[in-house]
C-alpha cells in the first residue's frame, strides 16, 4: 500500500500552491510534487489591446514585483517602436535602471526580513506562532526596523520614478516620461527625512555579515538542506560577463559550471527554450531545447545569477561575491539555502547602484525618448528579483497585440522547486504517516528559498491557499494540513 | 494643533466591490481638513506600521464580506499579533501590534468595514456596494467631519 502527503497552501510565498507526497505501504516516499493550481489567463486577455497598454496592464500580474513586469514589457514595446535597448537615451536607461534597482532592493529586503529570517532566526521547527515577522519584531526589533526602512527606501525610489509605489507608470514606448528633479534626489542622499543611500549600503553590509556569522554557526543546515545539482540561468553583461539585472545576454551553465547557453541575445530566446506541460500543474516547465526536458531545466534568481556571472561592477558587492564563490572554490554553487546569502549580496549591489545613479546628473536630463522604425514583434528580458523574466509580444498593423508569451521567473524555477520538495520528502517526510508543523514548514522553507511568486507564474485570479496532503497507495488522503 | 489622522483605504478597484476602500477615499478626500492624510493600499504591509507612528488616529477602510444592517461596521481596532497572516499581507491588528512593539507608539485605531457584494474581475462598484458606501460616507462625515462636531468630544474619532 502507498500513501500520499499534501501541503496546501504554502505560506510566506507570493501566491499559493500545493504539495503532494505519495507513500508506499511502508510509508516510504515514492513521489512528491509541487502543484500550482491557479488559473492562467494574462497572456490571453491582453490580446487585442493596443501595444502601448502592455507595460501598464501586465504589471497587474503582481503587487510585489510590478516594476519588473512593467520594465520587461517596456523593453519589448521599445522594439515595437523600433528602439533597441542600446539605442535608448542614456538618461532613460539610467532612470529605468534606478527604478529597477529600487524594485529589486525592496523585494529582496521584504523577502529576507519578513519571509526568510523567521526560519533562520527561530529554526524551521520552532513554534509557528513565533516564527513570523511579528516574532522577529519582538525579539529583534532593531533588525525589524532596518528591514522596514530598507524596504521603504526601495519603495520610495519606485515612487520617485514611477509616481507611486505599486503599479506606477514610468516608461513610454522608446523611453521614460519624466526626468528626476534635483531636489527629489536629495531626499535619498542627505540622510535627513529617510536614511540615505549610504546608510542602505552600510546596513546591507551588516546583514551580509549576519548571514556569514549565521553560516558559520549553521553550516550543516545551510550547506545541505535541499541541495541538489541543477543548471543555472541568468542575464550577464554583454561586454564583460558581469552581473546584469536590466539588460544583458542570456547565459546558462550546468551543475558543474559548463556553459549550456553561451551569451544568447534576447531576441533569440525562442530558439533555445521549450515549455513543457504537466497535467498536475498550471505552471509550465521551461527547459533548454538542445539539452532536453530531463536535464535542460535551470534555476533562476540570486543564486543562479551569482553562479553565471564573472563579477559585479560595484566594489563592495564584488568583494562579497568573491567571498561567496570561495565557499565552493569558485565552482558552481548548488546549495539551495545559499540563495538567501546570494540575495543579500544583490541587496548590497542594488544599494551601491542606487547611490551611483542618484548622484549621476544624467537622470536630471530631459533627453528621455527615442523613435525608430515600427516593427511587428518585440522581446524584453530582464532579471526580476526572482529571476529571468521574458516578455514577448507580436502586434498587427492596427497596433493591437496578437500574441503574448510570458516566461516568468517562478516558471523557470518550477522544476527546481519540485526538486527541492522531493529532497525534503525523501529526507524529512520519508517513513512518516502524519504531518507535523515542523515537517510542513521544512517543505515551505525549501520552496521559500526561491521566493516564488505564484500569482506571477500563473497570472492568477482569486484566492490562492496552500496545502500539504499525504496520500496512500490507493490514492486516499491519510493526512492533510492547510494554511490560509 | 489638531491631532493627525490617517485613513488607509485597502482593496483593489479591479475587483469590483473590493475597491470599496479606495472608493471611500476618493469620495471623502474633498471633505478632509488638513490634519488628515490618506493612503491607498492593495494590502497592508510592514512599513505601514512605521507610517502609523506619525499619527494619533488611524482608520482602516476595507470591503467586508459580511452583511450589516447599516451597510457598514465601525469598530475599534486593537493591536494583536495574529498567527494566520499569510504571504505578504498584514491585517490591521498586526500592523498596530508592530507599531507598538517596534516603535513604542500607540495610535488609536478603528476599522470601517463596508459590505460588498461582487468581487469579480471588473471595474466599478455593484449597486448594493454603492449604496453601502454612501451610508458609510454619511456616517463618517457626520461623526467626525461635521463642523458642529469638530472640537467636541464627539469629533474624536475613537472616543
Amino acid at each position: 500500500m502507498s500513501q500520499k502527503l499534501v501541503i496546501d497552501p504554502v505560506t510566506r510565498v507570493e501566491g499559493h500552491g500545493k504539495v503532494t507526497v505519495h507513500l508506499d505501504e511502508n510509508n516510504k516516499v515514492t513521489d512528491a510534487k509541487f502543484h500550482i493550481v491557479e488559473f492562467r489567463g494574462f497572456e490571453r486577455f491582453i490580446q487585442g489591446h493596443p501595444y502601448w497598454e502592455a507595460p501598464v496592464m501586465v504589471q497587474r500580474l503582481c503587487g510585489i514585483c510590478p516594476v519588473s513586469h512593467h520594465l520587461a514589457a517596456a523593453k519589448a514595446i521599445d522594439q515595437i517602436v523600433g528602439v533597441d535597448p542600446e539605442n535608448l537615451s542614456v538618461p532613460a536607461q539610467k532612470i529605468r535602471k534606478l527604478l529597477h534597482f529600487g524594485q529589486v532592493f525592496q523585494s529582496h529586503a521584504l523577502h529576507f526580513f519578513y519571509l526568510a529570517s523567521p526560519d533562520l532566526l527561530f529554526g524551521a521547527e520552532s513554534d509557528p506562532l513565533k516564527r513570523n515577522v511579528v516574532g522577529v519584531a519582538m525579539e529583534y526589533p532593531e533588525l525589524a526596523k532596518k528591514g522596514i526602512l530598507m524596504r521603504k527606501f526601495g519603495q520610495e525610489i519606485i515612487k520617485l520614478v514611477a509616481g507611486k509605489r505599486i503599479h506606477g507608470i514610468s516608461t513610454t514606448p522608446g523611453g521614460v516620461h519624466r526626468r528626476i528633479g534635483a531636489k527629489e534626489r536629495t531626499y535619498f542622499l542627505d540622510d535627513k527625512e529617510i536614511p540615505s543611500a549610504d546608510t542602505m549600503i552600510k546596513w546591507s553590509v551588516e546583514i551580509i555579515d549576519f548571514m556569514k556569522s549565521y553560516h558559520a554557526n549553521n553550516k550543516e543546515f545551510l550547506d545541505s538542506f535541499a541541495k541538489y545539482p541543477s543548471g543555472h540561468l541568468g542575464l550577464v553583461n554583454k561586454k564583460n560577463g558581469f552581473l546584469e539585472l536590466y539588460d544583458g545576454v542570456l547565459r546558462a551553465t550546468d551543475a558543474q559550471g559548463n556553459t549550456t547557453l553561451d551569451d544568447v541575445p534576447n531576441d533569440d530566446y525562442n530558439q533555445y527554450f521549450y515549455e513543457a506541460v504537466e497535467k498536475w500543474s498550471y505552471l509550465k516547465f521551461p527547459y533548454l531545447k538542445h539539452i532536453g526536458r530531463e536535464k535542460g531545466w535551470n534555476r533562476v534568481g540570486p543564486l543562479a545569477r551569482l553562479n553565471v556571472c564573472e563579477g559585479i561592477e560595484t566594489p563592495l558587492a564584488q568583494k562579497e561575491w568573491i567571498d561567496f564563490m570561495d565557499q565552493t572554490n569558485g565552482q558552481t554553487n548548488n546549495m539551495t539555502m545559499h540563495t538567501h546569502w546570494a540575495r543579500l549580496i544583490e541587496i548590497l549591489y542594488c544599494a551601491e547602484m542606487m547611490k551611483k545613479l542618484l548622484e549621476d546628473d544624467d537622470i536630471l536630463s530631459n533627453d528621455l525618448t527615442r523613435k525608430g522604425e515600427r516593427r511587428k514583434e518585440g522581446v524584453g528580458i530582464i532579471e526580476a528579483p526572482r529571476g529571468t523574466l521574458i516578455h514577448h509580444y507580436e502586434v498587427d498593423d492596427k497596433d493591437r497585440i496578437t500574441r503574448c508569451n510570458l516566461i516568468v521567473s517562478t516558471t523557470h524555477n518550477n522544476e527546481p522547486m519540485n526538486q527541492a520538495v522531493r529532497w525534503v520528502a525523501n529526507n524529512v517526510l520519508d517513513g512518516k504517516s502524519e504531518i507535523t508543523e515542523g515537517m510542513m514548514n521544512q517543505v515551505e522553507v525549501a520552496i521559500r528559498a526561491y521566493d516564488p511568486c505564484l500569482s506571477c507564474a500563473t497570472h492568477a485570479m482569486g484566492q490562492m491557499p496552500f496545502e500539504l496532503q499525504l496520500f496512500d497507495h490507493y490514492g486516499n488522503v491519510i493526512d492533510q494540513k492547510i494554511r490560509t | 494643533m489638531k491631532e493627525k489622522t490617517i485613513l488607509f483605504g485597502i482593496g483593489n478597484c479591479g475587483r469590483a466591490d473590493d475597491g470599496l476602500g479606495w472608493a471611500f477615499l476618493d469620495k471623502i478626500k474633498a471633505y478632509l481638513p488638513n490634519n488628515y492624510d490618506i493612503e491607498y493600499r492593495y494590502q497592508l504591509q510592514v512599513e505601514d506600521a512605521e507610517l502609523a507612528t506619525n499619527y494619533k488616529n488611524v482608520v482602516f477602510i476595507d470591503a467586508h464580506h459580511q452583511s450589516f444592517e447599516k451597510g457598514y461596521i465601525w469598530k475599534k481596532c486593537h493591536p494583536k499579533a495574529t498567527e494566520s497572516f499569510t504571504t505578504h499581507e498584514l491585517d490591521p491588528e498586526s500592523v498596530l501590534y508592530l507599531t507598538e512593539t517596534i516603535y513604542n507608539k500607540h495610535p488609536k485605531a478603528a476599522i470601517l468595514g463596508i459590505t460588498g457584494d461582487n468581487y469579480c474581475l471588473e471595474m466599478g462598484l455593484s449597486p448594493a456596494a454603492t449604496k453601502n458606501l454612501s451610508k458609510a460616507l454619511n456616517f463618517y462625515k457626520n461623526s467626525f467631519l461635521n463642523p458642529i462636531n469638530l472640537g467636541t468630544d464627539k469629533s474624536h474619532i475613537l472616543k
